[in-house]
């Protein structure tokens, strides 16, 4: 009988506290700024295009094969206005097939996507999954309309590991064996 | 003797299909019992409505690409999968992993016990008959978890942050005030959980007793993890066979006596104590500072040809990986020897000779993972 | 009430059953939810109306208006009269409950029996919903619910009988009629000389009402709502509502039996306007610690349960009832009785201890088992 009178003695406990629920829509929780939503272009407002130049790494490293990209040449560099010489022509990712793995992130040479860390990318309920394929715009629309404010871009992945391009190891070689 | 026969009724044994869908079987599982009164009198497992190909699609991924996959084969326990699975090309390629990674993974990956422990409480808690308060104050408790996951990974269950070679990105700032507090709070969950449930005189009527297994039919039937220790046996991968940095760490490896059901559950709940226990002292011994990746590593690992089989010390038992590589940065072969798999495949021996509404608490302290029993 | 014509007299009374139910209903669901979801530490319904107050209603709307889905195979009367047969009994019985000694519809002789009889009648209609399923889950789920509510009606039964023999009137001892057994409760509840009786009938009332620790015919996770698992829309309504009819009826003839009714603590000369307040409260009370109980505890086995009541509640009742005989023939004060009672339920207790810490029994040989 102690068990069972324990058990009530924990749920009356249990009960005179303040419930823990988050009512959402009405409330919601902060989302911390890692937190992973589907991944969108980032916008280069010093020179008004997107910093993506359609170099098709994310899409072959993508395990789910969502991302189609193209690239074209930048009209912009012939103009003198922009240091990209080539710029991303189209480019399309099928949110019903990302898994939000982040390797995208990682394996970007020109750190031109992230995961948005925002409510909106969170609530992505369509009613036709055709809706759920996004293009340029609807992906370069969170950067530019100011929306993403905080997006996580700590060094990653290869960056991480302290592997650098040939030149590079062989620049600081050089410098190293100077000093010593 | 002619009274004998004249008392004997004909009676027809019932087949009583607990069919994929179903309230308690844990996901889509089918349990064909062969019912005589109340009592089973046979019972046939039907597995593989969750076959998804885990093992065949990580063949056509690199070495990264199928960290993914073995998220979401084990997706209770997500960081033991993907630390098997680094520890295997680790070995391969011969990597040392830096110490701040070795200890984050022990951070998490004993807090991911911790939830997948409390999952348990939850969903056992159900199929025992509580009207839902287990599960929603193991729940509690998993979102304080899972939440703290999301600030150091950026997802609440996928994570896919270990690499082979140490953990993709460095913690937050407030990566150990954040841990910390997330111990307390859990220590004081586990506490009332354990109010609630453990020396409750129905729950003992329901589980005290239930299928006991002898340590030698546990060895037998292949079992592992909590159902082994239940048993009597002290055998526990992390400390038999120290993977990571195991051997720095004191804690204790519960067993029960009779290796019933209420044995089990005792083991797990000891277990969530123990596990919160080696998080405090990861926390202490961990470097400030460091890389938390191991040098030299290109964007595409190739690993050289070889074959290796890791294992660790999941929730359910031992999670293995088998892998074959012959050269290349795609795995030619990877097999994985779940847990759940091999505990399951004792179900018959566990449920025969009980009642119906003992077969499906049975089945629940068995802790399966249908994605790791089907992959 | 209008005592002038004695049809409308009677009309007025019945309207005021008929209208308390459907309200009762709705209030009652609306809280448990709340309620339950409190001890989970969460808040319950919250979106439909101010604080979720109109849930039930919306419940309503919904269940009236799904599908009335009857198996082909089912026997369609038997099928379609079960939940006639669950409810009508329960509410048939409210007719002899009264609230205050002016309070009711029809002030029998014989109310306690009359309402215990005839709200066992509704073992007939969980048995003829699940024979009319045609379904096997149905009808394991019949078979557990009959065995569970005779097994359990009779500990209840005698519990209240307990009582009623040593009930003080005014001309003597024993009694059935409730408004003198409340009335008999004037300066002391019954609890305090029959704790042993209080302990029988409130164990045996929440089995009566499907409740954990004793809900397994209607347990969700194993037989899929047993009997109730081909009815759907405002069929299942039914049942609810007579679950819910039934927690209201068990808990004021709780409250009447042994906590004293309109009578403790505040006498009978006070108005209605605080006794049926005062009714209320512990009708309440009751209530509440039905729902904390099922909110806290898990269910038991259909053999557990079955043991529990015949080798522990039964005895114990019969012990109850001979130790009141004996205070009756031999003239013993109250307060002996409340000993001899008190000391009942510790027996009750330390038999509840032992029966969960069983030796276990040891496991037979592998092969046995499997029946090779």
């Amino acid at each position: 009988m102690l068990g069972v009178i324990r058990s009530l003695v924990t749920a009356i406990g249990v009960a005179a506290r303040r419930p823990v629920t988050i009512q959402y829509p009405t409330q919601k929780k902060e989302l911390p700024q890692r937190s992973r939503g589907f991944p969108v272009l980032l916008w280069d407002f010093q020179n008004d295009e997107p910093f993506c130049t359609g170099c098709q790494v994310c899409a072959r490293y993508c395990p789910t094969d969502c991302m189609t990209v193209t690239m074209k040449d930048n009209p912009k560099y012939a103009e003198g206005k922009s240091p990209r010489k080539k710029i991303v022509d189209r480019f399309y990712i099928d949110y019903g097939r990302c898994m939000r793995c982040n390797i995208c992130v990682e394996v970007c040479n020109f750190d031109a996507i992230v995961m948005d860390n925002t409510w909106r990318s969170v609530e992505m309920s369509r009613y036709d999954r055709q809706d759920l394929v996004m293009d340029l715009e609807a992906l370069l629309a969170a950067s530019k309309s100011g929306r993403l404010k905080n997006p996580f871009r700590t060094p990653m992945g290869m960056a991480h590991s302290g592997w650098r391009p040939k030149e590079e190891r062989e620049k600081e070689a050089v410098a190293a064996s100077e000093e010593g | 003797m002619a009274l004998q026969q004249e008392h004997e009724l004909e009676t027809i044994d019932l087949h009583i299909n607990v069919g994929p869908q179903h309230p308690a079987t844990h996901g889509v599982f089918r349990m064909i019992l062969t019912v005589d009164g109340e009592k089973v009198v046979d019972c046939d497992p039907v597995i593989g409505y969750m076959h998804r190909g885990a093992e065949k699609l990580s063949e056509n991924c690199d070495y990264r690409q199928a960290i993914g996959y073995q998220d979401r084969t084990e997706y209770l326990a997500q960081f033991n999968a993907e630390w098997t699975y680094c520890l295997a090309v680790e070995k391969l390629l011969g990597l040392q992993v830096p110490e701040r990674a070795e200890y984050i993974r022990v951070i998490l990956g004993e807090l991911n016990r911790v939830a997948s422990h409390l999952m348990f409480m939850g969903a056992f808690g159900t199929d025992v008959g509580f009207f839902g308060t287990p599960f929603m104050y193991a729940f509690r408790e998993r979102e304080v978890i899972q939440d703290f996951f999301e600030a150091v990974t950026g997802e609440r269950m996928m994570y896919n942050y270990f690499r082979p070679g140490g953990v993709a990105w460095d913690v937050p700032d407030d990566f150990e005030e954040h841990c910390r507090y997330v111990i307390d709070h859990v220590r004081r969950g586990v506490e009332e959980l354990d109010a609630l449930m453990t020396d409750n005189e129905v729950f003992l009527a329901r589980c005290r007793g239930l299928s006991p297994v002898t340590p030698e039919e546990a060895i037998n039937w292949g079992f592992s993890g909590p159902m082994l220790r239940a048993c009597g046996i002290k055998h526990d991968l992390r400390r038999a066979e120290p993977y990571s940095i195991y051997d720095r760490f004191d804690f204790e490896i519960p067993t029960g006596t009779q290796g019933d059901v209420y044995d089990r559950y005792l083991v797990r709940m000891e277990e969530m104590r123990q596990s919160l226990r080696i998080v405090e002292q990861a926390l202490r011994q961990m470097p400030k500072q460091g890389p938390v990746m191991a040098e030299g590593l290109k964007r595409t690992i190739r690993v050289p040809p070889g074959e290796v089989y890791s294992r660790t010390e999941s929730p359910r038992g031992e999670y293995g990986v088998y892998l074959v590589s012959k050269g290349g940065d795609k795995p030619w072969r990877l097999k994985i020897r779940s847990a759940a798999f091999c505990n399951l495949s004792a179900l018959k021996n566990l449920v025969v000779g009980n009642y119906v509404a003992d077969a499906i608490i049975i089945l629940g302290s068995i802790d399966i993972v249908l994605c790791e029993v089907d992959r | 009430m209008i005592a002038g014509n004695p049809w409308l007299d009677a009309f007025l009374r019945l309207l005021v059953v008929a209208t308390g139910i459907p309200l009762a209903v709705i209030v009652l669901n609306y809280l448990e939810r709340k309620v339950i979801g409190r001890v989970q530490n969460r808040l319950g319904p919250m979106r439909v109306g101010p604080y979720g107050t109109l849930q039930a209603i919306a419940d309503t709307i919904k269940l009236l208006t799904k599908e009335d889905v009857r198996p082909a195979t089912a026997d369609r009367w038997v099928f379609e009269l079960a939940p006639y047969v669950v409810v009508v009994p329960t509410v048939v019985a409210l007719v002899a409950l009264p609230v205050t000694d002016d309070l009711w519809v029809r002030n029998l002789g014989l109310a306690l029996f009359f309402i215990l009889a005839v709200s066992t009648l509704s073992i007939v209609g969980f048995l003829m919903a699940g024979w009319g399923s045609d379904n096997k889950y149905a009808i394991l789920g019949a078979m557990r619910s009959a065995a569970q509510l005779i097994s359990y009606e009779i500990p209840l039964v005698m519990a209240a009988v307990a009582v009623a023999m040593v009930a003080h009137t005014d001309v003597g001892r024993g009694s059935l009629n409730l408004v003198e057994i409340v009335e008999g409760q004037g300066r002391v509840p019954y609890i305090a000389w029959q704790p042993l009786a209080f302990f029988i009938f409130t164990v045996a009332a929440v089995a009566e009402l499907y409740r954990q620790p004793f809900d397994i015919p209607v347990a969700e996770s194993e037989v899929v709502g047993g009997p109730l698992v081909e009815y759907s829309g405002i069929r299942w309504a039914m049942f609810m509502m007579a679950e819910y009819v039934n927690l209201v009826l068990l808990s004021i003839l709780a409250s009447l039996v042994f906590l004293g009714g309109w009578n403790w603590p505040l006498g009978n000369e006070v108005g209605p306007a605080l006794q049926v307040p005062l009714v209320l409260l512990k009708t309440f009370l009751f209530i509440l610690f039905f729902f904390w109980v099922r909110a806290a505890l898990p269910r038991l086995r259909i053999d557990q349960l079955m043991a529990y009541s015949w080798q522990v509640l039964l005895p114990l009742a019969f012990y109850q009832i001979v130790v009141n005989g004996l205070a009756l023939v031999y003239g013993w004060p109250d307060p002996i009785l409340g000993l001899l009672s008190g000391g009942g339920m510790v027996v009750a207790v330390y038999l509840t201890y032992r029966a969960v810490r069983r030796p276990v029994r040891r496991p037979l040989a592998a092969a046995q088992r499997m029946g090779v």
